[in-house]
């Protein structure tokens, strides 16, 4: 560059002086020490906005516990039925409707004894009645007692308190016992066993497996369908917009329950026609999942896009005017890449959020809908439909609801405290303000 | 004002339309129609029932004919599970039951959840908040399916209907039978309403007109419910119309799970039986209804205050 051009002294002004700028050899430069606590600029600390958002995320108690617990509900979904030597549609014979306890086999020995057979129990009861009321029974009495006797187990617990004999933990069948008496090594049924024999851990284990891959399965789809939407909407603006926008609010005032319910009904026999309609891949896809679970998904994404398009599209609207769109635009960007570029990073915090949020909704959704029994369908189970099997069997098996009635909501806990920990980390700004779920 | 009332409801009766053609389409599609579950009638029977309920016109003709109908109250006949029993009889029979139980449940959610919420903003970083937040952040999880089946467990007396509320919904016995399934209904709602009024209590609170209330000498009590309460409820008011709907859809489980008569349970039933016309008109009924009740909540929202610009797309 010709020294002559430029001016070596611009009077008031602070631009640099690119004369010296140019002249400057790399002699002139030294390497930089690391710089101290005290030297660096507040604000800027650990560098990246990703490690301040991990920071930030760290510090709230509650999203974190709830991360830890819900990487611990996956390793025990997906590694532990390697670990347990029974399937989930395995019928254990002689195995049948076994408590999450057992007694010794002495301990058994002893109450058989004890109990005698079920008729001697039930004419030993009658008689302590006849002899308690100090005449014959009605026949509406007998019946009463003949229907307490008839369920062993109250009696089979009374008894081994007046013997002082203890459950031990974890179900054993008698045939499994003596086979661990004999030095076999058999796997203990964690959870006791269902009325099929089918052991319930591993059940619950699968089941567990099912929700998450549904409800994230799910989720991703409402997400991309969403975010897609709402990019658009927000991006086009003007009578595009305001279309697109009365539609997500058409969608939005229909009862989203009612209408999943009636999609899966509807969907179903619709999906087994085409499902036997020949032997493509999309065939066998629906044969693989079950037409209830595609009908599910159907719905989901049918209904469900709308909240990810709102909250997405207002982020866009309010990015759209903001100055390095209008930068970018200048540079001749085209809107592939101002969307691209631009847009889609700027709210991958929203969508990682809505991502949270959505998760548990669709867990939420595929249990209800597998409670009413137009979820999942057997043998493969989830754990709505186990909680719905439970029911029919309550008065004596009530663990059986409560182990994936529980963890169910626990799931569902730990997405949500994450999705809230998450938005507070990425936005401190933002509060609850109170939007869906 | 009432413009914008206008607006809103002509909106909400095109939704309403569109619901109605979308769930009626949507039934017809259905390959096979109503008669394939039963025990394979013969092509002749099929045509005889298809001329007879009007199934072999073309959809359109009789989506026509159903609005028409639907004008005059008619929503046709029930074809299985009550056979040849109208439709509108049916829900009129069913309706109030699951009312009733969604009315107390949304009572004493609305009561205990502004309850609970403004005394965790009052008493704000205190154990009574931290608890009322911790169970309310549960509560918010737990599916009402959930609560209704652990109540179940909780309250089965040993012979399945003992203990001290019945689990079996029974009219005799009066408001006992009501009190597990408004509980399992309303508690959802309950645990939202007290976060979100605790949350704009909290947004309240930090208001000059509290500072200046506080400033005249009157206690934080009664600042809290006397004067930042009315403000904070707000908020709530938009809930309203999506509870409802809520209460309603919940109403499916909850009312299967304590065995309620009501539209509710029937609803599932005919899924389960594919009743057609009892679907379609109860989604029908049901639909209306939620949308009417959202225009209500929409429009009390816009009176109670009236500083809300409620512009397109935003709610």
């Amino acid at each position: 560059m010709d020294g002559r051009n430029i001016k070596r002294i611009k009077f008031g002004s602070f631009q640099p002086d690119i004369g010296v700028l140019l002249e400057l050899k790399p002699e002139d430069f030294t390497p930089v020490k690391a710089e101290t606590p005290e030297e660096r600029v507040p604000g800027t600390e650990n560098g990246s906005y990703r490690h301040a958002v991990w920071m930030r995320f760290k510090k709230k108690k509650a999203a974190t516990a709830a991360f830890c617990v819900l990487v611990l509900i996956i390793i025990f979904a997906f590694a532990g039925p390697i670990f347990v030597s029974y399937g989930y549609d395995e019928f254990n014979s002689g195995a049948e409707n076994l408590f999450p306890w057992h007694y010794s086999l002495e301990d058994q020995a002893v109450l058989d004894k004890a109990m005698g057979s079920t008729e001697d129990r039930l004419s030993a009861a009658l008689n302590k009645a006849a002899a308690e009321k100090g005449s014959a029974l009605s026949s509406i009495e007998s019946a009463k007692i003949k229907a307490e006797s008839d369920n062993p187990f109250t009696d089979m617990s009374k008894i081994a308190r007046e013997n002082n004999i203890h459950k031990k933990p974890f179900g054993y069948s008698l045939g499994e016992l003596e086979r661990k008496a004999a030095g076999e090594k058999v796997f203990p049924h964690v959870f006791g066993t269902d009325k099929y024999g089918r052991d319930i851990m591993v059940r619950v284990m699968i089941g567990t497996r099912v929700s998450l891959l549904v409800g994230i399965f799910a989720a991703l789809l409402v997400l991309f369908i969403g975010t897609v939407y709402g990019l658009i909407s927000g991006f086009s603006g003007g009578g595009v917009d305001m279309v697109m926008m009365r539609f997500v609010e058409l969608i939005y005032a229909m009862p989203d329950m009612l209408v999943i319910l009636l999609l899966s009904t509807v969907l179903k026999p619709a999906l087994i026609n085409y499902q036997s309609s020949g032997e493509g891949v999309l065939q066998s896809l629906v044969g693989l999942l079950g037409p209830n679970l595609i009908a599910m998904f159907i719905a989901f994404a049918l209904m469900y896009w709308v909240t990810t398009a709102r909250i997405i599209r207002g982020q866009v609207l309010r990015l759209r005017s903001q100055e390095f769109i209008t930068a970018a635009k200048a540079l001749g960007a085209g809107p592939g890449r101002i969307v691209r570029k631009h847009l889609l990073p700027n709210c991958a915090g929203q969508i990682i959020v809505t991502a949270c949020l959505e998760i548990p909704s669709a867990i939420f959704l595929e249990s209800f809908l597998s409670f009413l029994g137009v979820g999942v369908a057997a043998p493969m189970t989830s754990l709505g439909s186990m909680t719905s099997d439970a029911l029919s069997g309550i008065e004596t098996y009530g663990y059986r609801l409560v182990i994936p009635a529980l963890l169910l909501s626990v799931i569902i806990l730990t997405f949500n405290l994450i999705g809230d920990g998450l938005r507070d980390a990425l936005d401190p700004g933002l509060k609850m303000k109170g939007e869906k779920l | 004002m009432a413009k914008y009332t206008l607006k809103r409801f002509a909106s909400a009766l095109v939704t309403i339309l569109f619901v109605i053609c979308v769930t009626f389409l949507l039934i017809n599609s259905i390959p096979g129609g109503p008669w394939t579950s039963d025990k394979n009638p013969s092509k002749a029977t099929v045509e005889a029932l298809n001329e007879k309920y009007g199934l072999n016109k073309p959809p359109i003709v009789q989506l026509g004919k159903y609005l028409e109908n639907l004008a005059k109250g008619d929503l046709g006949v029930s074809l299985k599970m009550q056979k040849n029993r109208p439709v509108a009889e049916i829900i009129l029979e069913k309706f109030p039951v699951s009312a009733g139980i969604g009315f107390f449940a949304l009572l004493w959610s609305l009561i205990a959840g502004i309850f609970l919420g403004s005394l965790a903003a009052l008493k704000r970083g205190t154990w009574a908040d931290s608890l009322i937040r911790v169970v309310c952040t549960v509560g918010v999880s737990m599916p009402s399916f959930v609560i209704a089946s652990l109540l179940l467990t909780a309250f089965t007396g040993k012979d399945g209907t003992g203990g001290v509320f019945p689990v079996i919904f029974d009219f005799s016995l009066g408001f006992k039978s009501y009190i597990l399934p408004c509980f399992a209904l309303g508690l959802y709602s309950m645990c939202y309403i007290a976060r979100q009024t605790r949350a704009s209590m909290l947004d309240e609170l930090s208001k000059d007109y509290i500072r200046t209330a506080r400033a005249m000498g009157l206690s934080s009590f009664t600042v809290v419910f006397s004067q930042a309460l009315k403000n904070a409820v707000i908020p709530v008011i938009t809930f309203m119309g999506t509870d409802i709907a809520l209460v309603f859809c919940g109403g499916f489980v909850v009312e299967t799970v304590f065995s309620v008569p009501g539209l509710g349970r029937y609803f599932v039933q005919s899924i389960q039986n594919r009743d057609y016309p009892v679907i379609l008109g109860t989604t029908v009924f049901l639909a209306a209804f939620i949308i009417l009740m959202n225009f209500l909540a929409d429009v009390l929202y816009k009176a109670v205050d009236p500083r809300i610009e409620l512009t397109k797309g935003d709610r």
